[in-house]
């Protein structure tokens, strides 16, 4: 069976694009450090089934930038590991990344970058151990051309060094300081570095990840005063190669006039002996203002002046005018963006020597400084990553992706649902309207007033081809979405080294586009769970004696009204002990003597899963959280069967929100009711020697060899008016899923295609009943479920036979 | 007959609120205008199977189906005969809509919180629950009615008791 794919990259490419928009705004809400679970959970969702999209699609490129992205984010959600702002913008630049790989795709290439291997290697070690990344930045490399103050002392990591005088701070005794120091220590390991008496004791603290100065001054705050205590950041050991040129430019320039009077806010390079330079390029934009306000040059010892070119909002680590050093003009490309991916551009001047260098260092400190702001650290994190690049700025386009043609994503739109629901309805105002024009209109003489009529079967014609159009924009078979699972099938399987079969069934159920779309993920899910959970290896299928390969069958149909779509695999089925024992491993909340059903829901509970291993395909219990998620916003269901050995189905059902059903109407009184064609076998007009009874009471009307059971609607419904008389009736037989019965009503009107509203909107569900429609007068009509008809029927009216009856349904 | 309210549907200058009042036999009910979307005249409506009597059915309204409940058979206030006075009055109430059918619509008012007393308890005789307090008005007295209470109580059967059965089982 081959299938061009590539119809569906359209679709892929727009959900992805809204997955990734949704990722990315999530990322930026995210709270670091009061990490919401549920965000990061949706987080991990979008990344999910960007994954599995890719992953079906064939853009395995993606598919590997988000699996190690899932996997971080996997650990981040099962509080593993504690997120960091740095995190964040490790996400944020694989989104990048993968938005960059996307628009590659739509034009039909593919992306290819260092960043791709940069962005992966960064999360991957941001996964595998609690620091940030050592490996990418040649740190010491420039540490020995520049000895650098602070990293004579720093142990790697980020950090902060502390300095304060115990005794003007009040806390010369040693019980406090032992207090204060393990309070400190609570935020990183924390080194007792110079604590001679009569001078400034040094502490330096080293953090995992950032860590806003905040923290620590609240701990400080909590025992003494805070005025005495001065901190400076700590290069993180990834950001030393950055940093520390910077500090080393201070230290290269003794006796250089440095500038003091900086903004008060500004705290940090006590230590440069003699600090040289000031602020200076007030190219510094807002988000760089911010930074700025963390401010470094204060106190430069033996800085006699400045130059005082530093203004409010700039210095950002540049130095001009400084003697002994060239005028270093740097110029920062403001966006934090920019400077997260890296590497803060710098325009060299013309005749740029030796200090440019420095000065690129000067703003990797600076970037480095910002990092301890909330929010704000997007800077450090993309400088820590990656010394940087001569080529910024080409860079800084390449990523933006190649300029993007025209045309192609074009021909289509998407509109909300909410939208075209809008357009049908009115539509169906419009039908209705013109019902009751005609009506009014034929008591008119239709010789003399032509025109209207004329005109009024114009109307009518339009409005109907307006009504269909409307409709068609909905309504679509359900092949859309089964015609990718072959290959998903067929890869997964291959992935897996099973042997998969996979059987559609009902492909051309026509359902609402909304509908599709939307099953489409957890469908995904839902067959891949299938193959990698359900189905066993060829092995243990011959052990168990079944045929090597496992079959999954597809089934769409409209059933009492509902669409029914079922995953169904002839796999190991699911294992209740296992799912027992993981329910009570992860705290999952169990009733006692649980019944099967009950256990089967266990899997829906986010993070649960069974599998021994986490695999690309599934695993990691994202998928059934997301089915169920997506199922139940759909106002659907999602049932399990399984049995042990002979596999596992899943149904889905979906109420009708709009779907459009092939109906009969039929009348019984006053009332009309929708009974759906595919459930009608044949009508007939039974003669008084058909009706049988049982014990009295259960009545069965014969046909041919066969004995039906009789629904009665105005018992059943309680309709208030008396049975007609069976022989003045016509008999519908109808299938339902217990056999075939027999429905009385009183007169066949019409077969006609209804639009299905659900009765739960604004009311409850109604049994019997699978919907409503809207007739063409305006009236609602409802729509019967044969085989919950017959469920009543069976409690109503033969109150004697319930028992046998029950066990047959059950 | 449609008229649209919502626009004028607004909480007043003090902390008095606006209250929709309607009469079901001999009695004057008020509800928060807040709640009604529309009144529009009684039409037909579509019978619902093993419904409450006081459920009268369902009916479209541009589209939307609409379940109508005559207020005088949930009162127990005996049933009067529909005529060209019989108005429905559409609510919105937490998300939902329902169409609930009252004798007459009268008035507007503005209510203020110290206007409204506490229903004396009435026991077991009749459930007051849903009741926010008796209010006068020119010798009148208007029953004032928590209308979302009322609408997604249990024994008004609106909200589906079989999904979320189904669901625990």
């Amino acid at each position: 069976m081959t299938i061009d794919m590539s119809q569906f990259y359209q679709v892929f490419f727009d959900e992805t694009d809204e997955h990734l928009s949704e990722m990315e705004s999530l990322l930026l809400e995210l709270d670091v450090d009061r990490p919401d679970l549920e965000k990061l959970n949706a987080i991990f969702r979008a990344a999910h089934s960007i994954k599995g999209g890719a992953g079906t699609f064939g853009f395995t490129d993606m598919a590997r930038v988000t699996h190690v992205l899932e996997t971080l984010l996997d650990r981040l959600r099962k509080q593993e590991l504690k997120p960091a702002v740095e995190m964040v913008d490790a996400f944020l630049e694989a989104g990048d990344v993968l938005k960059a790989q996307l628009e590659a795709h739509r034009e039909g290439g593919e992306y290819q970058d260092e960043r791709i291997e940069q962005v992966c290697h960064h999360l991957e070690a941001l996964t595998a151990g609690e620091n940030p990344p050592e490996t990418d930045a040649p740190a010491g490399a420039l540490d020995t051309d520049h000895p650098a103050s602070s990293g004579e002392d720093a142990p790697a990591g980020t950090g902060w060094r502390i300095h304060f005088d115990p005794v003007a701070a009040g806390i010369a005794e040693s019980d406090t300081l032992n207090a204060l120091a393990d309070g400190i220590a609570e935020l990183g390991r924390l080194q007792r570095v110079d604590e001679a008496t009569g001078r400034p004791y040094l502490w330096v603290l080293t953090t995992d990840g950032p860590l806003a100065a905040e923290r620590i001054l609240e701990v400080f705050d909590f025992i003494c005063d805070t005025q005495h205590i001065q901190m400076e950041p700590l290069p993180a050991s990834g950001e030393s190669a950055a940093a520390d040129p910077g500090f080393g430019l201070f230290d290269a320039a003794p006796g250089v006039p440095g500038d003091t009077d900086a903004d008060p806010g500004y705290g940090l390079f006590e230590d440069a002996p003699g600090g040289g330079g000031e602020a200076g390029s007030g190219m510094a934009p807002d988000a760089v203002a911010q930074e700025a306000g963390y401010g470094f040059f204060t106190e430069a010892p033996g800085s006699p002046g400045s130059s005082g070119e530093i203004q409010e909002g700039e210095g950002y680590g540049l130095f001009s005018d400084a003697p002994g050093s060239e005028q270093v003009r740097a110029r920062d490309e403001q966006d934090r963006a920019e400077a997260a991916r890296g590497y803060g551009l710098f325009d060299p001047s013309p005749g740029y020597p030796e200090g440019a260098r420095e000065g690129e260092g000067g703003t990797g400190a600076k970037a480095s400084g910002g990092d301890g702001v909330k929010g704000n650290g997007t800077a450090s994190a993309g400088a820590g990553k990656t010394p940087p690049p001569p080529d910024g700025q080409e860079r800084r386009q390449g990523s933006g992706g190649p300029p993007r043609k025209p045309g192609g994503g074009d021909s289509s739109i998407r509109v909300s649902v909410e939208k075209v629901d809008q357009l049908i309805n009115l539509v169906g105002e419009l039908v209705i309207t013109h019902a009751m024009l005609a009506e009014s209109a034929s008591r008119l003489d239709p010789v003399a007033h032509e025109n209207i009529f004329n005109g009024l079967s114009n109307l009518e014609r339009n409005s109907r081809d307006l009504q269909q159009a409307v409709m068609s924009i909905r309504m679509m078979p359900i092949s859309f979405v089964f015609n990718r699972f072959p290959r998903v099938v067929r890869d997964t399987a291959a992935n897996l080294k099973k042997k998969v079969s996979l059987k559609l069934v009902g492909e051309e159920t026509e359902l609402d586009k909304g509908l599709i779309e939307r099953l489409a993920d957890p469908l995904n899910h839902l067959v891949r769970n299938s193959i990698d959970h359900g189905i066993e290896s060829p092995e243990k299928r011959r052990a168990a004696g079944k045929s090597e390969t496992g079959e999954i069958t597809l089934r769409a149909s409209h059933q009492g009204g509902n669409i029914v779509v079922e995953v169904a695999d002839d796999g190991g089925g699911l294992n209740r002990e296992k799912l027992l024992a993981k329910a009570a491993e992860r705290g999952v909340p169990v009733s006692e003597n649980p019944s099967d059903k009950e256990v089967w829901q266990l899997i829906f509970a986010p993070g649960f899963s069974t599998a021994d291993q986490v695999t690309d395909i599934s695993g990691r219990g994202v998928g059934m959280d997301v089915v169920r998620r997506n199922i139940e916003q759909m106002n659907g269901r999602v049932d399990i069967d399984s049995a042990p050995g002979q596999g596992t189905r899943i149904t889905i059902r979906l109420p009708l929100t709009l779907a459009i059903l092939d109906g009969m109407s039929v009348r019984l009184g006053e009332e009309i009711f929708i009974l759906p064609l595919t459930a009608i076998r044949e009508s007939i007009q039974p003669r008084p020697e058909q009706l049988k009874t049982v014990s009295g009471q259960g009545r069965v009307l014969q046909v041919g060899d066969e004995y039906l059971p009789l629904i009665h609607l105005q018992e059943v419904f309680d309709l208030g008016t008396p049975p007609q008389r069976i022989e003045d009736s016509i008999i519908v037989l109808v299938d339902t899923g217990q056999g075939r019965a027999a429905l009385v009503v009183e007169e066949l009107l019409a077969q006609q295609q209804v639009v299905i509203k659900s009765l739960e909107t604004n009311y409850r569900k109604v049994e019997g009943v699978s919907g409503a429609t809207i007739l063409g007068d305006g009236r609602v009509a409802l729509i019967l479920d044969v085989d919950e008809l017959l469920r009543l029927s069976q409690r109503t009216v033969r109150p004697r036979l319930s028992t046998t009856a029950r066990g047959d349904t059950a | 007959m449609t008229e649209e309210l919502k626009e004028r549907a607004a909480v007043t200058t003090d902390d008095s609120r606006e209250y929709l009042t309607f009469t079901l036999g001999e009695e004057e009910y008020g509800i928060d205008i807040l709640n009604v979307q529309e009144i529009r005249g009684y039409d037909a409506v579509t019978k619902i199977a093993n419904a409450p009597d006081f459920i009268k059915g369902v009916i479209n309204m541009r589209g939307v189906i609409v379940p109508i409940i005559d207020m005088r058979l949930k009162f127990n206030l005996g049933e009067v005969e529909y005529n060209q006075f019989t108005v429905v009055i559409i609510l919105n109430v937490t998300g939902r809509v329902i169409g609930m059918v009252v004798d007459g619509v009268s008035d507007v008012v503005a209510l203020r919180q110290d206007q409204i007393r506490p229903a004396p308890e009435f026991g077991a005789v009749l459930d007051t629950d849903y009741i926010e307090g008796l209010a006068t008005l020119d010798e009148r007295m208007v029953i004032v009615v928590d209308i979302e209470r009322l609408m997604s109580s249990n024994e008004m059967g609106l909200v589906d008791q079989v999904h979320q059965q189904q669901q625990s089982v």
